[in-house]
Order: structure tokens, then C-alpha cells, then sequence
């Protein structure tokens, strides 16, 4: 019954209790939705880099992560390629042979990592060839194209059919020049890499660096979605199907970008915790007038028998439904719009230039996960628990027989 | 005048409500206080971290060299050079470096660099180069020695005390050779640093490239992130246009936009809180409104004109506002100045992938003026606000039910 | 049989520095079936008295005990419970739950003392139908007269089988026709079921129904009538 009283109790004073749940609703509105927005942020920085960086899962021979030496390349790649395709879950395998080497134009040089791909299966993998702003991506028949990225090709003053000289040291030791010309040029959000790779057919590269044709230095896979159940599983069985190769997850890959998901995570919380100490005062004065209103029915109370503990919890009770109920529909309108959103998409281009560099699509699509909504829950109710102790203090400390002494 | 009095008299008739106003108002100022420092406190850090790895804060080059990178578009600093960079007060390093791409060979092994000719004091003052050797010893003034990125060394099958092979392109197309010892071994947190490139000494480094006395750039640093646009404008009138000045935005545009995108987002953050605040502070005014129904009206009801009411309510909002933001203000400063200087550990999982960077695994603050001062004149104004409502209530006030109620 | 029994009972207050003894060496027994009135001017240490009857506050000095049960051992949690399970309580006002219905007010008590569903429903059932509202068992005190309110009261107070009922003023705020009902109600349940009532009044009506008068001043007994 004390949860009865407890409930209907919030409900006296309607004006004053519907003006702090309204605060507490707003107030955890926006922080789920911010925090579902900056997640779909972050999601897609991180889908974003996994399609055009690092894929979902690499593979590299044991030492190569450590020391990127072409050296230690992967044997029968392409039948462990077959392999990986076979396993669930997996869409697309690419294989790449990377060697280190310095391009040279007639103006200038700089110092490049090449990548040598079959460009039908990289193209599953990655999406660099939707980027192109010059040329093709390995059409056609042309004799040893290279595509290069945007700020090298300015970087060295060339132009598509541009000729370039790449030297580098081919597998038996002996310094090794290729002529390429430029077949295409691409240009990603990030200009770092658009600088250091330049891509080439892995056939060209086999004839020129003196690898095994079933050789390479790693293989990038991509799985159907970006699950993170499936991640686990698809790696660990990679893991155990493949126990003499390095095989690394995105996150071990590109630890950077690791770090910015859990920073944002971070981030959100903090956010909320000043969200509920902002609240957190308005409820305790909420329920502190409660409380003083009734100095005689509590009294009333505590002569016929309510013991203290029981007017402690009537009184806990009461600031946790009312902390709660505009908790709960915080949380929901904050589901429902980010829902929303998720549809439509939030469009940002306002500000474009600045998300764009970075590989930012300017329509955001807030991300609301269940794991957010849980955990803002708990946060409100402890907020409630907390906000409750002063007042429900309060209230055990009358004295019945003060409270109802007669007034004559 | 009157008005002020009563209204002053009025707040402290009843202490205890006055105190819960001032307090909502308090609160406001002190939690987006804190989240302003916060903010801006992190973003600076980020900023610093980025940029004292390598670049510095502000670089002079050659007018083509930023977009050629090559060896030929380098200067020599002469006196004037340093004399403008030491005209802007806000410059607090110096550190000058001559650097371009080179083939490192031991033995069968050969492979492409960077090679850097640095100035091993001013540079470890700025990116503290020689936290990172590993093995062997760091360069000192007019070593001929090199200090090689790990999986360069394991590359080349070298360590500590082996002899390089160096060749490159020089100055004007001159060929450039030497022989030189690895003098020491970095490893960097980062597994593409390791990579990247062998330190020598700037002497040296002229030597070898035909160079001598020339730099690719001098990088500087600035006392303070917020000085830099100053400090480089300064610069760039000092030395005129002969030589290119460049900020580390326009060097790293990526992490500019990185930066960017978090600024919007805190913006958004703090509107919120702004948001939240304000109705706390709206519910105090609502409630102590509701209490004193009764006396406004009666002093109505007895023959005071609403107009006079409304005004000593304005007043007393007026005063809450002031209180609370001074108040506010006043409690905040100790509490960010204890932040800035102590600033708060990261949890366990995030502090390990940090210094895997090199960064300090820690939540850093800040207490430039406009982290105080933007919030209290935002919160001063929507209290201001606020005080709308108690003049709307008056207005629409019967006294005779406000005098029943 | 002895219901309550005070030896000299002695209460001493602290006021703004000033120490006043309410209540100065009272005697006194209360047996069962009594339908007694308190009566005294303000500052005769009435409320004082019945506060220490109602054992809503212990004594400075000398004893008192409910049905042999000497309440100075207890403490202020023991108090309580003692309250709930020997006392019931009529009080001028404020004597309801708000947001409860009559029938709800009246199983709450029962409902602190731990007993069953089922059983409370049908007490407070019976309860009501002896004042006379067993028709208003769902009805908000707000829907109730001051007089329907204070029969509800009574019904509350009889819900936890008390020793004894003490009333404080229970007709000050009632009109004459809902007071005499009141009263009629009261003096029934005392005739037919033995219940003891002490009263604190200065209602007339009440003091007139009572069949022992216990006069206060200056915190003692000056005179105990009993009366016809």
C-alpha cells in the first residue's frame, strides 16, 4: 500500500509535479538524443574508415604488423583467399601485395607504399574506385597504369598519362625501376593517404617485384554487415583456421579510431552526469516542499503507527516515480526521435566543409541503441535515490507530537 | 528607487526560498562553468598533442616549399630571420630543421626515409625526441651519428654502433653520400612511426645534402594555442614575403575538421544544459510565485498598482540573477583553478590506449576568462528571462482569488 | 481491569530558556469501558497529558503504564509499534489519508500491523458499516463532510483492536447535527463493545455525554467527577 500511497501522492499538487517531470523529461531527452546522435557520428567515421582503410578484419603474415617489410608476405594467397570467402558471414576477400618504394616525377619525388590489387576483388572490399576525380580504376587494357592519389599528384605536378618512376627494392634485394603511367587519380577524405598509396595491378607488380604470383602481404575482408557479434565470431575462427597468420580486427588495425568511439562514449556521460546534477536540485526542492506541506499528516502518520523506516521509503518512493516518470518519458521520446532521424537523417551541410574533410557524410543518422536507454535508466534512477535522501531525512525527523499539537 | 528597496527588503524576508532561487541560478553558473572548461580544456590539449608531435605550432619555410618538398626550396635563417621570430613575444621555441627523402642502405638491405636534421636540444624541447630511444643514446650538439626508427634498424638488419649507407638527391642536384654510425634506436607509440624516418644532426644533415646552414623549416611554438593566429600574423609582417609562414591548420587540415566537428557537438552540449538549467531555474521562480499569491494579493487588493509589483519582482529577479551569477562565478574559480592543476585520470581501458600514443592518459581544463564569463552573462540573460514570467503572472493576476488561494 | 495507570507522572519542557513543568505529579487510572473526558484551559497541561497518555512522548519523571506494559522502557521506534498495535487515534483533523479512499484508510492501519487481504477488506467492510458509511467506502476524504470524515476516523482508530481510543478534539470542527452524530456513534460502540474512549475537549457536548470529568490545571488533576 505504501507504493500505492507512494504513487498517488506525486499526483496532489499536479501543476508542480508535471512542471519537474517536464524538466527531468527534457533534460534526459536530450541527452539520449545527443548521445544517439554522436554515435551515428561515430558509427559512421568508423563504417567510413573500415570501407576505405582497413576493412573489417586484415590478415598479415605473423611479423609484417610490427615491421611493414615486404619480407614477410602470406603464401597461397589466393587459396586461403578461397577459404575465407567460404566462411559465413564474410562478403568479399581482397588481396594486396604492399612494397615500399619512391615515385619520381620530372619535377620532384617522394616516398609512397604501393599497393598492387586484383581490382575485381577490391573493389568489393573497398570503395576507393567510387572516388575517382580523374581517369579509371584499371579499366581497359592499358599498359602498367598507377593510380595515385590527388595530393601526390599535385604533390609531384602530374596529370593523367602522366609518366612516373617507381623505385624500390624488389624481393631478391636488387633495386628495381618500373615506369607507370597515370591511369587515375582518387581522392578520399583523407589526404594523408591520398599522399603515401598508390595502387597498381598485382600482375604488374608480380613481373616487376619478383613475388610469387600466389603470394602477397595482406588480405582485407569484409563482412556482410557491421555487427559486432559477427566480427567476433568470423575473426575468431579466421583466428583458428589460419593459427601461423596475423589476423586483426578494425579496432587493432586502426587503434585511432578505436579511441574516438570510447572518448565519445566517455564524453556522453559526463554530459549526462551535469544533465542530472542540473536535475537533480530541481526534484530535492520539489519534494522538499512536499514534504513540508504535510509536517501534520506525517505526524498524523507516525502517531498511528508508521514506523520511521516506513516513512523514509514512502517519501524514497515518491521522488523515484517522479524522477522516473520523466525518466521514462525521456528515454522514449528520445528513442522515437532518434528513430526518426535514423529514417530521414539529420542534414549537417550547413557545416559541410568541415565534416566532409573528414570523411563525414553530411547527413548524420542518430544511432539509438538499447545499451544507451538502460544505461541512462540507471542514471536517473540513482539520480532519484539520490535526490531523495535529504527530504525523506526530513521527514522522519518530525516529531508526531509536535506536528499535530494543538493550535489554541 | 523605491521599487529597488522593497524589492531587496522583500528577498530577504524569507531567506530560505530566496536561498533556493539563488542556489538554481548558482547551479546554472557553476555546472556550464565546468562544462566550458571542460570543453575548451580538452580541445586545447588535443590540439597541443597533434601539434608538438611534430609540426609545432607555427612553421617559416621557403615560399615554394610547402607545396614541393624538395631539398632546393630551403633558405638559411640569418639573424633576421631569428631577430623577427624573437620580436613576437608569444614565440616561446625556436627549432630549426633541414630534411628530405633518402636512401638508407646496411649490407643487401636499402630502404626509402625521411631523413631529419634537427637540432637535438631545441627538438627534444619540442617534441622531446629522446624520450623515445630505445637503445643506444640520443644525438648531441654536432654528433655525426644517426638515429634510426625501429623497423628501419630491423629492416636493415642494424643497431647501435653499425654503419648506414645514406644517398640522396643534395641541394641544386648535387649528389649527396655519407657513411654515418647508428648512433641510438627510437621505437614510437605508434607502429607507422616506426617507420618512418632517421634523425641526424642539422650540421651534419647540411653537410651531407650540400646544404650547409640551410633549413627546410624552422618550427616554433607558441606560449599558448590562443595566441598562435596573433603570433603568426606578427610573424609573417616581420618577415615579410620572403618566406611563408604557415599555421598547423593549414599544414594538417585533418585535424582541423576533427576539431571542428567536436566544437559544433559541444555547442549543442552546452545549449542543452543551458536548457535544463533554465528550467530549474524557471521552477523556482513558478513555485515561489505560487507561494506568495496570497500576500501579492493582498498588497493589489490594498492599493498597490500591478505596475509597482511587477517592478519590485523585476528587481528581485534582477538581484537573484546577479546574486547567484556572482556567486556562481566567485565559487567556480577556485574549483576550475584546482582542475586545471590537478587535472582528472582517465579510466583504466582508456588511459592504456593514450599513452600507447604518447598522449598524457588525463581530462584536462581550462580557465582562459571566456570560460567564466560567456556563461555568466548567458545565465545572467536567461534569468533575465525568466523574469518575464512573474510579470506575466502579476498582469493576469485577480487578486481577489489570489488572496482566497 | 486497569488500562492505563500513571505514578507520579512529571513532563518538563524547555521554553526559550524557560523551564515549565506541564504536567506535575499526576495519579491517575483508566479502567476499561470508561467514556472519560480531559478538560482544562490552555497552558493546564492537557495536550501535554495526552500526548504522554497516547504515547506519543515519554515522561521526565515517574511512570506510566498501558495495560501493564510500562511504557518508559520503550523506545522511540519501540513507541511506535506499541502505538500501532494499542492505541487508536481520533485527532481534530488532518486525521485521513488524502489520497486514499475511507475503506483504504481504514485498512491501512491493519495493513502496517501485517495482516491478510482478505481479512482487512472484511474488517474495514464491518468498520465502516458501524459508523454508518459503509455506502462511502469508496470515497476520497475530499468527497466526505468534516462529520463523514471523522466517522471514518473512528472506524481507522477501531481497525488495530486498540486498548483504547484517544480522541483530541474531535467535534472542534463540526457543525451541531454532525457532532451529536459523532458522539452518538462513539458512546454505541463504548456501550456495545466495551471500547474506551478518552476524550480532550472543550466541546460541551462532549463533556456532557462523558460519564468521568477529569479537570487539569497548571499541569494537575484539580477535579475527577464521574457523572451520570
Amino acid at each position: 500500500m505504501i507504493i500505492s500511497i507512494s504513487w498517488r501522492n506525486i499526483w496532489r499538487n499536479k501543476v508542480r509535479s508535471l512542471v519537474i517531470i517536464a524538466a527531468i523529461t527534457i533534460g534526459i531527452f536530450a541527452g539520449v538524443f545527443t548521445w544517439a546522435f554522436y554515435r551515428g557520428m561515430v558509427n559512421q567515421r568508423v563504417q567510413t574508415a573500415i570501407a576505405t582503410e582497413s576493412s573489417h578484419i586484415q590478415i598479415h603474415a605473423e611479423k609484417y604488423r610490427e615491421n611493414p617489410d615486404q619480407k614477410f608476405f602470406i603464401k597461397n594467397i589466393d587459396s586461403i583467399a578461397a577459404i575465407i570467402l567460404e566462411t559465413e558471414g564474410v562478403k568479399a576477400v581482397s588481396g594486396r601485395i604492399m612494397v615500399n618504394a619512391m615515385i619520381t616525377s620530372a619535377e620532384t619525388g617522394a616516398g609512397v607504399k604501393i599497393n598492387a590489387i586484383d581490382p575485381e576483388m577490391e573493389k568489393q572490399v573497398t570503395n576507393t574506385h567510387t572516388k575517382l576525380t580523374a581517369g579509371d580504376y584499371f579499366a581497359g587494357d592499358k599498359k602498367t597504369p598507377l593510380l595515385i592519389g590527388e595530393k601526390l599528384a599535385e604533390k609531384l605536378s602530374v596529370k593523367l598519362r602522366s609518366r612516373v618512376v617507381l623505385t624500390f627494392q624488389a624481393m631478391d634485394g636488387t633495386l628495381t625501376t618500373g615506369l607507370f603511367r597515370v591511369g587515375g587519380i582518387y581522392k578520399t577524405a583523407n589526404s594523408m593517404i591520398d599522399e603515401t598509396n598508390v595502387f597498381m595491378k598485382s600482375s604488374d607488380a608480380v613481373k616487376l617485384i619478383g613475388i610469387s604470383p600466389d603470394a602477397g602481404h595482406e588480405l582485407a575482408v569484409m563482412l556482410m554487415d557491421n555487427d559486432a557479434e559477427r566480427l567476433n565470431l568470423v575473426t575468431g575462427r579466421l583466428k583458428a583456421a589460419f593459427p601461423g597468420l596475423d589476423v586483426a580486427a578494425w579496432r587493432e588495425i586502426m587503434p585511432e579510431v578505436s579511441i574516438v568511439e570510447e572518448s565519445m562514449d566517455l564524453m556522453m556521460y559526463v554530459f549526462m552526469g551535469v544533465i542530472l546534477a542540473a536535475l537533480i536540485f530541481g526534484i530535492i526542492n520539489t519534494m522538499l516542499m512536499a514534504v513540508l506541506e504535510r509536517v501534520k499528516e506525517l505526524g498524523m502518520l507516525m502517531a498511528v503507527g508508521m514506523n520511521k523506516s516506513r516513512v523514509f521509503r514512502m517519501i524514497m518512493l515518491e521522488t523515484v516515480f517522479l524522477t522516473f516518470t520523466g525518466g521514462v518519458f525521456g528515454v522514449g521520446a528520445g528513442y522515437l526521435i532518434s528513430l526518426v532521424f535514423y529514417h530521414k537523417g539529420i542534414d549537417l551541410s550547413r557545416w559541410a566543409d568541415a565534416y566532409e574533410k573528414l570523411g563525414y557524410d553530411t547527413i548524420v543518422y542518430p544511432v539509438i541503441e538499447f545499451d544507451i536507454a538502460w544505461q541512462v535508466a540507471i542514471m536517473v534512477l540513482v539520480t532519484g535515490v539520490l535526490a531523495a535522501v535529504y527530504p525523506a531525512m526530513k521527514a522522519i525527523r518530525l516529531k508526531p507530537a509536535d506536528s499535530l499539537r494543538i493550535d489554541m | 528607487m523605491l521599487s529597488f528597496q522593497l524589492a531587496w527588503r522583500s528577498l530577504w524576508r524569507n531567506p530560505k526560498r530566496t536561498m533556493i532561487t539563488v542556489a538554481a541560478v548558482f547551479l546554472a553558473v557553476l555546472l556550464s562553468t565546468f562544462m566550458s572548461s571542460l570543453q575548451e580544456g580538452t580541445y586545447v590539449k588535443m590540439i597541443d598533442n597533434m601539434v608538438k608531435f611534430y609540426s609545432g605550432y607555427i612553421q617559416v619555410h621557403h615560399p615554394d616549399y610547402w607545396a614541393s618538398k624538395s631539398i632546393n626550396d630551403t633558405y638559411i635563417p640569418e639573424d633576421s630571420v631569428f631577430k623577427s621570430i624573437g620580436s613576437v613575444g608569444e614565440i616561446i621555441l625556436a627549432v630549426p630543421r633541414l630534411e628530405s627523402f633518402t636512401l638508407i642502405s646496411s649490407g643487401e638491405e636499402t630502404r626509402g626515409c625521411a631523413l631529419i636534421g634537427i637540432d637535438p636540444v631545441l627538438e627534444d624541447q619540442l617534441t622531446g625526441l629522446s624520450k623515445w630511444v630505445e637503445q643506444g643514446t640520443y644525438l648531441v650538439p654536432g654528433d655525426k651519428g644517426v638515429l634510426l626508427a625501429v623497423n628501419l634498424a630491423k629492416n636493415l638488419g642494424v643497431s647501435t654502433g653499425d654503419t648506414l649507407v645514406l644517398i640522396s638527391q643534395g641541394y641544386h642536384g648535387e649528389s649527396a653520400s655519407a657513411l654515418m654510425p647508428v648512433r641510438g634506436i627510437l621505437k614510437f607509440p605508434s607502429p607507422q612511426l616506426n617507420g618512418f624516418g632517421a634523425y641526424i644532426d642539422i650540421a651534419g644533415a647540411g653537410e651531407f645534402f650540400g646544404a650547409a646552414g640551410r633549413v627546410t623549416s624552422v618550427a616554433l611554438l607558441v606560449k599558448d594555442y590562443h595566441l598562435v593566429k596573433t603570433a603568426s600574423r606578427k610573424l609573417q609582417i616581420a618577415l615579410g614575403n620572403n618566406y611563408s609562414v604557415k599555421t598547423w591548420d593549414e599544414m594538417q587540415p585533418e585535424l582541423v575538421s576533427m576539431i571542428e566537428g567536436d566544437r559544433a557537438g559541444a555547442v549543442i552540449m552546452k545549449g542543452v544544459l543551458y536548457m535544463v538549467v533554465g528550467f530549474g531555474i524557471l521552477g523556482t521562480i513558478i513555485m515561489m510565485m505560487a507561494e506568495r499569491r496570497k500576500e501579492m494579493g493582498i498588497m493589489v487588493a490594498v492599493g498597490m498598482q500591478k505596475y509597482r509589483l511587477q517592478g519590485i519582482l523585476f528587481f528581485e529577479s534582477l538581484l537573484i540573477g546577479m546574486l547567484g551569477v556572482l556567486v556562481g562565478t566567485v565559487i567556480s574559480i577556485p574549483v576550475i583553478i584546482m582542475l586545471v592543476n590537478n587535472p582528472v585520470p582517465l579510466p583504466e581501458s582508456m588511459a592504456e590506449a593514450y599513452e600507447s600514443f604518447g598522449f598524457e592518459p588525463m581530462i584536462f581544463f581550462s580557465m582562459i576568462p571566456r570560460v567564466f564569463l560567456n556563461q555568466a552573462i548567458t545565465v545572467f540573460g536567461m534569468t533575465l528571462l525568466i523574469a518575464v514570467y512573474p510579470l506575466w503572472g502579476i498582469w493576469k493576476m485577480d487578486a481577489i482569488r489570489a488572496i482566497r488561494s | 481491569m486497569k488500562v492505563i495507570e500513571i505514578r507520579n507522572l512529571v513532563k518538563d519542557y524547555t521554553d526559550s530558556a524557560i523551564q515549565v513543568r506541564a504536567v506535575n505529579q499526576v495519579d491517575l487510572i483508566i479502567e476499561e469501558g470508561e467514556f472519560t473526558a480531559v478538560v482544562g484551559p490552555s497552558g493546564s497541561g492537557k495536550t501535554t497529558l495526552l500526548n504522554l497518555l497516547g504515547g506519543l512522548d515519554l515522561p521526565t519523571g515517574g511512570e506510566i503504564f498501558i495495560n501493564n506494559i510500562r511504557l518508559n522502557d520503550l523506545t522511540a521506534t519501540g513507541l511506535i509499534d506499541f502505538r500501532l498495535y494499542n492505541i487508536g487515534f481520533v485527532f481534530q483533523a488532518y486525521n485521513l489519508i488524502p489520497v486514499l479512499t475511507a475503506g483504504e484508510n481504514v485498512e491501512f492501519i491493519m495493513e502496517l500491523q501485517g495482516k491478510p487481504r482478505s481479512e482487512r477488506r472484511k474488517r474495514s467492510h464491518e468498520l465502516l458499516e458501524s459508523v454508518g458509511l459503509a455506502d462511502r467506502i469508496d470515497s476520497r476524504p475530499s468527497k466526505l463532510s468534516g462529520g463523514q470524515q471523522q466517522r471514518v476516523a473512528v472506524a481507522r482508530a477501531l481497525a488495530s483492536r486498540p486498548r483504547f481510543i484517544l480522541a483530541d478534539e474531535p467535534t472542534a470542527n463540526l457543525d451541531s447535527v454532525s457532532a451529536q452524530n459523532l458522539l452518538d456513534i462513539m458512546e454505541k460502540l463504548n456501550h456495545d463493545e466495551k471500547i474506551t474512549f478518552i476524550f480532550s475537549t472543550h466541546d460541551v457536548r462532549v463533556v456532557r455525554k462523558a460519564r468521568r470529568v477529569i479537570t487539569l490545571e497548571d499541569g494537575r488533576v484539580v477535579s475527577d467527577v464521574r457523572q451520570v
